[in-house]
Order: structure tokens, then C-alpha cells, then sequence
């Protein structure tokens, strides 16, 4: 065995689902563990953040973080991440593009603090709390703002296979190559480019088996979303819905790609199709709305309206 | 992201500045019509031909937003006429999921404008440049929104 390579993973606001999936390469652990020397890993190791403060820059070969940055701490910690390693991977598709917590910004700050904390059904007299816990950062920017990753890797959460190669590939010190192909490349459907009549809710009727989901009416993000998940969900039946975010050239705007995949197969009546899509900004944009164009634009007033 | 500059120093007085995509069949041969035809109309627009407003991807519309459009102009031919069969009903409903998103991100969905103007109407395209131009000074500058 040659010499260990140093790790760290860091979480920011997320569900650890990430971490979880990479705890679910199950036996494989065997493989990659000897293999690394974690240097910080809230969870399964007892490092402090004093301990990661006090590493030398660079000194770390590979940093993963999870999550977006919500708190200040947030903020602090993927910075910190930044300084002290080499190669630091946006582990997951809220670390890479806003994910989940990136929806918070459909609404300002305040509303979030009204139904979190002051108006929340299981609270009395709730209040913002101040004591004890970092405070809140009033807008959630996507992380490549704050800094700049090596690495992208995403998916919610990306898959334990994606986390074995990426992993072994950067371990081992080669370039880690990944293939740039959307879901729909991985997908066994059959397509056959014929407008579709009205859309669909997931709910309705059931779906052939051997078609195109979004040739059936059911809009299926799968077109822009890029493959890493290997078609998984669109093959067993569901409809994709981008949870890998947009494929590279990374920064694409994928719900503006899922919407004009959308309007092509779909060339209904304006009225007609407003009312079949509901809620256009939280369907097509539900994994990548802070890197989106509308996103930034709404990240910019909130900001502005903070100063 | 490039930012275009602001035009609101206070030595020059602030226009809008409006992105159109028109459409290569109709409407920007419509524009060419209300040049050559001498048709006053304002001079904000920045005409971008495509050759079919199929072509045009919502996030055309939204970049041009993003990076410092006050508003921006879609023409292109009348749903029926349309070149390539059916580009303009596409991007018709392309448009109105897109406008619907727009909305919900509390951007002004009147800084938008989607419209039909054929080779022969000179007169439509120009009335619809001066319409949103008129509905966009209204708005003021699209950085005013995040000010």
C-alpha cells in the first residue's frame, strides 16, 4: 500500500443523504478506506473544527462538501474547506447547484423566518432564535460563489457507484473523466418525436412501459439532465426530474432546457399548458434554482434589498 | 456572468435597452419593412435574427434578462405560417410556461412580450417595439429590481 491520502468531508445545510450514499458502497469500504487518512469527518470522526483550522493550507488531498450554505458557519466552513485542500469536490446537488435548500429563495428571508420560527403550527409564541446556533445568512448563494471547486459531482445523492469511481479515480491522483451524456442516452425507451396531446400529471392513467414518458405526456426532465444516475428512474418507471442538474457545460440553465424540450413536443394552446403546469418555476428548476438565470436575478434583490 | 453596464449614470438620461429576437421569414423581414417603409418607431430595440423562433430556448430570453436587459421582444410568424410547420407554436408554448416561471420568481412579466408579425406588417412590428418599450419605462431599469 502506498502512502494514505488525506480526506475531509464537510457538511454544510443538507440531509446527509450524500454521505450516506457513500457509506452505501457497502463492502467496497473495505477497498477505499485502508486507502484514506480522514483528517475531518463530523460524523464518523472525533475531529473538532479546531483540528481543521489548524492544518496547514493545501494540506489536505481531497475535500468533499455537502450541501448548500445556508449559516454564516456554512459559509465559514466551505471556505475553510477551500484553504486547506487541494482538490475540493462539490459533492451533490445541493453543494453544486443550490439543490433543495437553494428553493428557499422563492420567498425573502422574513417569510422563511414566519413559517420556520414565529408562525410554526407547533410552536407557541415562536421567536428567530439567536443564542447558540450561527446566524442565518439572508440569501442562499450557490456555493461556487463563495469558492471555486475542482470537481463537480452531482445527484441527490449522487450514486454509490458515481462515488466509487470518482473517489478511486482521484485517490489513486488521475483525472477524473465523466461522461457528459443526459439521462435520456442512458434511457431504454422508445422515442419517436410525436407531439404530444395533452400533459399529464404523474398520477394519471398508466404509463406504457416501452415509450418515451414525456411522448406519453408526462414531463420527464430526463433531456436535460445529465446521465451519471445512468437512467435509473426512467427506467424503472418515473419520470426524471433533474436531480443531477443541468449536463456539462455545467452552469446550463436546466429548467429553461426542460422547458423547451417541453414546449417541442408539446405545442398545445398557451392556456392549456399553464394549466397543466402548475408550478413551472418549482418543477423544472427544483435542483438548480440558485445557479439558474431567474435565481441569480432573485439572489441579487434579496441581496440588495439586505444592504 | 458579463453584466452589461448600467446606463443610469446621471449624465445620460437612462433608456431601456430591449433584446428582440426575430424570427428570419417574417418578422425580421417585417422589421427590414418598417426601416425601408419609414416607420418611426424607438430605437431601443437590438434586433437578434434567428432563423426561427422554434430556435429560441426560454433561456435566451432569461440570460438576456440576467446579464442586463431591460426587456425583451420575441417576434416571429403567425401561428399557422410558420415556416418550418409548427416553430412558432413551440416556442409559443415554450412561452407560456416560461412566462409562468418568470412570474414566480417576481420578475415583472411585462418586461416580456411575445408577438406575430409577418414580412408585410411593417407597421405591427414597430407598434409592438413601441408597446414594450412604453411598458418598460414604466418598469424603469431591470437593476431597479434588485436596488
Amino acid at each position: 500500500m502506498t502512502d494514505k491520502v488525506s480526506v475531509a468531508l464537510m457538511q454544510g445545510s443538507s440531509c446527509w443523504g450524500c454521505f450516506q450514499s457513500l457509506i452505501d458502497i457497502h463492502l467496497r469500504l473495505a477497498e477505499v478506506l485502508p486507502m484514506l487518512d480522514i483528517k475531518f469527518w463530523a460524523a464518523v470522526a472525533d475531529f473538532k473544527h479546531e483540528h481543521l483550522e489548524g492544518y496547514p493550507d493545501k494540506s489536505i488531498d481531497v475535500g468533499l462538501y455537502e450541501g448548500a450554505a445556508r449559516t454564516e458557519e456554512d459559509i465559514h466552513h466551505l471556505k475553510l474547506m477551500r484553504e486547506k485542500c487541494k482538490t475540493l469536490i462539490s459533492f451533490g446537488s445541493c453543494s453544486c447547484f443550490g439543490g433543495i435548500p437553494g428553493l428557499a429563495n422563492f420567498s425573502d428571508i422574513e417569510e422563511c423566518y414566519d413559517v420556520k420560527f414565529r408562525s410554526n403550527k407547533t410552536v407557541k409564541d415562536g421567536k428567530v432564535p439567536t443564542e447558540n446556533v450561527p446566524p442565518i445568512a439572508p440569501v442562499i448563494k450557490p456555493n461556487n460563489q463563495y469558492v471555486d471547486f475542482d470537481v463537480y459531482l452531482p445527484g441527490c445523492p449522487p450514486t454509490s457507484d458515481l462515488i466509487f469511481k470518482a473517489l478511486t479515480t482521484l485517490i489513486k491522483g488521475d483525472e477524473l473523466v465523466l461522461d457528459p451524456h443526459t439521462v435520456c442516452h442512458y434511457c431504454n425507451r422508445d422515442k419517436q418525436e410525436t407531439p404530444i396531446p395533452e400533459i399529464l400529471r404523474p398520477f394519471d392513467g398508466n404509463a406504457d412501459p416501452d415509450r418515451c414518458l414525456l411522448e406519453q405526456g408526462y414531463i420527464c426532465m430526463g433531456s436535460a439532465t445529465w446521465g451519471l444516475c445512468e437512467g435509473q428512474c426512467v427506467n424503472k418507471g418515473a419520470t426524471c426530474r433533474g436531480c443531477f442538474g443541468p449536463p456539462p457545460p455545467i452552469m446550463q440553465d436546466q429548467g429553461a432546457n426542460g422547458i423547451g424540450m417541453l414546449g417541442s413536443y408539446a405545442p398545445l394552446e398557451p392556456e392549456v399548458i399553464q394549466d397543466a403546469v402548475r408550478d413551472p418555476l418549482g418543477l423544472f428548476w427544483r435542483f438548480s434554482y440558485a445557479t439558474s438565470h431567474l435565481g441569480s436575478m432573485r439572489i441579487r434583490r434579496e441581496e440588495a434589498k439586505n444592504q | 456572468m458579463t453584466m452589461a453596464k448600467t446606463q443610469t449614470d446621471s449624465e445620460h438620461e437612462w433608456t431601456p435597452r430591449i433584446v428582440a429576437y426575430c424570427c428570419n421569414w417574417c418578422s425580421y423581414a417585417g422589421a427590414d419593412l418598417a426601416g425601408t417603409s419609414r416607420i418611426q418607431y424607438p430605437p431601443n430595440a437590438r434586433i437578434v435574427r434567428v432563423n426561427c423562433t422554434g430556435r429560441i430556448s426560454p433561456e435566451f430570453i432569461l440570460a438576456a434578462l440576467d446579464m442586463g436587459a431591460d426587456g425583451v421582444l420575441v417576434s416571429g410568424c403567425h401561428p399557422g405560417d410558420c415556416h418550418y410547420t409548427s416553430g412558432n407554436l413551440k416556442l409559443r408554448a415554450r412561452w407560456a410556461i416560461m412566462e409562468k416561471a418568470i412570474e414566480q420568481a417576481g420578475i415583472d412579466t411585462r418586461r416580456i412580450r411575445l408577438q406575430w408579425a409577418s414580412a408585410s406588417e411593417g407597421q405591427v412590428f414597430a407598434d409592438g417595439v413601441a408597446k414594450l418599450v412604453e411598458q418598460v419605462k414604466e418598469l424603469g431599469p431591470i437593476q431597479e429590481e434588485w436596488k
